[in-house]
C-alpha cells in the first residue's frame, strides 16, 4: 500500500497522510514511540504519528474545517486538562524542540501516566500537577504563553480559561476551548451551553474567531477559537 | 520603598519600583532541590534563599514587600514582621514570566538561553512527582481507616453469624452445614424465613443450584427443629437484613481499598494483594513508615506480642506476622515457612520503598524474583531430604 504524506496547506507542523482515507498526522518528535496506540508511518525517512480524530478533539476540529490553528512550531503553550497526553503529545510534535508546553492536570493518577509515558521522553512538555481553577498556584513554574488550549470538561470551563489567560496569555495570544455541553449542565440544551460559554469568553475580553462542532467524532462537543480583543 | 518578590525556577527575585532587578538569590543548580524548594514556598515556608533576599532588600532600604502568593505573604509578615502586600499577578512577575530566557541569561543561571527550558522541564518533572507522592501520602491514612473498618466488620459479622446459627438453628440446625457461604445463608434466611419455606421452588428462585436446592428442601422437610411463630422469625429476619447491609458495605469498602491501593502502592499491591498490603500499611502506621522499615520488621509486623514475649523469655521469635495471610506462606510446608517469610518480606520491603519514595512500577519483576526464590527454597529442601536419605542408608 502506498502511503503519501503532505504538508497541510494551511497549518504549519500538521501533515496529511493518505492511504485508505485522508488522515491528519504530526511529525514524531520521539521516533519509534507511540503514545496511545496510534499508528506510526514512515515517509521519505521521516516518521509521522497518525492523529486520531476520534480520540483527539483538536484533530476532529481541524477535519471539520477549523479556519485557524493558532498553535504553531516554536510556540509556548499552556494546556489545561492534559490528561494522559493524547492530544498534548501531538501539540508537542507541532511545537518541536524549540517550543514548550506546560501541561496542567489535577488527577494525580492520570498525571503519573503523563509524567512516566510522555513527559519523560518529550523534553518540550512540562507536567504541572495543579487545579486549573487556581492558576496563581503555578505562577512560579509557568511563563507567558502564545496559546492556551483548554479541555477540562468541567462547569465554567470558559471562566477557568479566562482566569488563566489573564495571568499567562501574551498580549497577542490565542485560546482554544473544547466545550463539552453535557458535563457543564445536563439540564440545558447543548446549543445553550455553547452560547453561555462563548458569552463568558466575550465578556472576559475575547474576540471569537471560529466555532466548529465536532460531530461525528465527538457528540455534544464544540471547539472555540478566540483571541484578545 | 516598595519591592516586588517574584519566585521562578531559577531563584527568588527582588524588583524595584520601575521593575528593575535589585537583587536576586539563585537556587542551587539541582532540579530535585529546586523542586523541593518550590514545593516548600508554595505551602508558605520561608526558605533560606527568601530570607537572604529579604535581608538584602531591607539593607537597601526597602520596607514594603509585594508578593504573588498570599499564603507566603501572610507567613512572612507574621514571622519577620515586615509590611507585605499581595498582587496577583504583579507587574514585575509579568515581565519576568514574559522574558524568562532573557532573564536566565542576564542573571547567569544559564550560559545559553535555550538551556532554561531543560531546567523548567526537569524541575517541573520533579515537582509533579513530589506532589503525586504527597497526594498519595495523605491517602494512605484513608486506606488505613477503610482496612480497619473491613476487619471490624468481619469480626462483627462473624459474631452475628454465630448468633444466627444458634437462633435460627433452633428451627433448622442443618442449614449451617448445607450452605457454607455465610452471606448466602443469611440472605436465604432473610428472604425465606421459616424452615417450612425452604422448598425447592423458593430455593431455586433464590439462585441456589438445582442439586443443592433439592438436597436442602429434602433435609428441611425431615428436620427436627422447633417451629417458629411469625414474631419469632420476624426478629431473626430483622437481624439478617442488617447483616446484609453490612455485607454490602464490606464489599464496597473492599473495592475502594483495591483501587486506592493500586493507585498509591501498585508494587505492594501486586506482591501482597490490596487487602494484605493495606493491612501492612495500617500496622506500620502509613506508607512512609512501612517504606522505612527493615525487612526483618516487616516480616513480623502484626506479631509484636509474640516478638516481645520471645525477647523477654528467650523463647523462639515468631517467623512471621500478618504476612502469614499470604497464600505463598500458608501454602508452603512448615519447615520452609521461615525462609519463605524472609523472602517475601524482603521483596515487600523493596516494593514499599519504591511505592513510598519513587513511585515507579517494578511489581512484575519483583513478583518474578520472588517466585524464583520460592522455587529455590523448595528445591533446596528436596535436595537436603534426598541427601539425608542417602546418608541414613549408608550408615
Ligand atoms: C476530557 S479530559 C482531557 C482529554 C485531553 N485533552 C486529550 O484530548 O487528550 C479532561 C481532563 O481534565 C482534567 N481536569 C478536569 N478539571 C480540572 C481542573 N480543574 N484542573 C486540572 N485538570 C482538570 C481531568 O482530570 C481530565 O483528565
Amino acid at each position: 500500500m502506498s502511503v503519501k504524506v503532505e504538508v497541510h496547506q494551511q497549518f504549519p507542523g500538521i501533515y496529511c497522510v493518505s492511504f485508505e482515507k485522508k488522515k491528519l498526522a504530526t511529525k514524531n518528535l520521539v521516533p519509534e514511540r507511540d503514545v496511545y496506540g496510534e499508528r506510526l508511518v514512515k515517509y521519505l525517512d521521516v516518521e509521522y504519528r497518525i492523529w486520531d480524530s476520534y480520540r483527539s478533539k483538536f484533530a476532529a476540529a481541524i477535519l471539520n474545517g477549523l479556519k485557524k490553528v493558532p498553535i504553531q512550531p516554536n510556540h509556548k503553550v499552556l494546556y489545561l486538562g492534559a490528561a494522559s497526553g493524547t492530544t498534548a503529545s501531538h501539540i508537542s510534535d507541532i511545537l518541536g524542540e524549540r517550543g514548550h508546553m506546560y501541561c496542567v492536570e489535577f488527577a494525580h493518577r492520570t498525571i503519573r501516566e503523563l509524567i512516566n509515558n510522555v513527559c519523560l521522553v518529550r523534553s518540550n512538555m512540562s507536567p504541572v500537577l495543579a487545579d486549573a481553577r487556581l492558576p496563581e498556584q503555578y505562577l512560579s513554574l509557568v511563563e507567558k504563553v502564545d496559546d492556551i488550549y483548554c479541555d477540562i470538561a468541567q462547569p465554567q470551563q470558559a471562566k477557568v480559561l479566562a482566569d488563566n489567560a489573564d495571568i499567562f496569555l501574551k498580549a497577542k495570544g490565542w485560546v482554544m476551548l473544547a466545550i463539552k455541553a453535557r458535563s457543564i449542565d445536563v439540564t440545558k440544551k447543548p446549543l445553550d451551553v455553547y452560547k453561555q460559554e462563548i458569552d463568558t469568553l466575550k465578556i472576559r475580553g475575547f474576540k471569537i474567531e471560529d466555532v466548529v462542532f465536532l460531530e461525528p467524532y465527538d457528540k455534544a462537543h464544540a471547539m472555540v477559537i478566540g483571541t484578545w480583543k | 520603598m516598595k519591592t516586588t518578590i517574584v519566585v521562578c525556577v531559577m531563584g527568588v527575585f527582588g524588583f524595584g519600583e520601575v521593575n528593575k532587578i535589585i537583587d536576586v538569590v539563585l537556587f542551587p543548580k539541582d532540579s530535585k532541590e529546586i523542586a523541593n524548594i518550590l514545593d516548600k514556598i508554595e505551602t508558605g515556608s520561608i526558605i533560606g534563599e527568601l530570607n537572604a533576599l529579604i535581608k538584602n532588600l531591607q539593607n537597601k532600604g526597602y520596607g514594603v514587600f509585594i508578593f504573588e502568593n498570599s499564603r507566603l505573604a501572610k507567613r512572612v509578615s507574621e514571622k519577620l514582621s515586615i509590611n507585605v502586600d499581595v498582587v496577583i499577578p504583579s507587574e514585575s512577575g509579568e515581565i519576568l514570566r514574559g522574558n524568562l530566557d532573557k532573564y536566565a541569561l542576564d542573571v547567569g543561571f544559564v550560559k545559553h538561553s535555550d538551556e532554561i527550558y531543560d531546567w523548567v522541564h526537569n524541575v517541573s518533572m520533579e515537582l509533579a512527582k513530589i506532589k503525586v507522592r504527597n497526594a498519595a501520602k495523605k491517602r494512605d491514612l484513608l486506606i488505613i481507616q477503610a482496612i480497619q473498618t473491613i476487619d471490624e466488620l468481619d469480626k462483627t459479622l462473624n459474631l452475628f453469624v454465630s448468633r444466627v446459627r444458634e437462633w435460627h438453628g433452633l428451627s433448622f440446625p442443618e442449614l449451617y452445614r448445607l450452605v457454607e457461604k455465610h452471606e448466602m445463608r443469611i440472605s436465604l434466611i432473610n428472604n425465606l424465613g421459616r424452615r417450612e419455606n425452604f422448598v425447592f421452588e423458593n430455593l431455586k428462585r433464590e439462585g441456589v443450584s438445582l442439586k443443592k436446592a433439592e438436597q436442602i428442601a429434602k433435609i428441611a422437610q425431615a428436620s427436627m427443629g422447633v417451629k417458629l411463630d411469625d414474631d419469632d422469625i420476624d426478629q431473626i429476619q430483622k437481624l439478617c437484613k442488617s447483616m446484609l447491609v453490612l455485607y454490602t458495605v464490606r464489599h464496597s469498602l473492599e473495592r475502594y481499598v483495591n483501587t486506592m491501593m493500586e493507585d498509591i502502592a501498585p508494587n505492594i499491591c501486586v506482591l501482597a494483594g490490596p487487602l494484605l498490603g493495606g493491612r501492612l500499611i495500617a500496622l506500620a502506621g502509613g506508607l512512609t513508615n512501612l517504606a522505612k522499615m527493615p525487612a526483618s520488621t516487616v516480616q513480623v509486623l502484626g506479631a509484636e506480642k509474640a516478638l516481645f514475649r520471645a525477647l523477654r523469655s528467650g523463647a523462639r521469635p515468631p517467623k512471621h506476622g500478618i504476612i502469614f495471610q499470604h497464600s505463598l506462606l500458608h501454602d508452603s510446608k512448615r519447615g520452609q515457612r521461615g525462609k519463605v517469610a524472609r523472602a517475601l518480606a524482603g521483596k515487600l520491603t523493596i516494593a514499599a520503598r519504591v511505592d513510598g519514595f519513587s513511585g515507579r512500577y517494578i511489581g512484575d519483576k519483583l513478583k518474578e524474583d520472588l517466585k524464583r526464590r520460592i522455587d529455590e527454597i523448595k528445591e533446596d529442601k528436596k535436595l537436603r531430604l534426598l541427601k539425608e536419605k542417602n546418608h541414613v542408608r549408608k550408615s
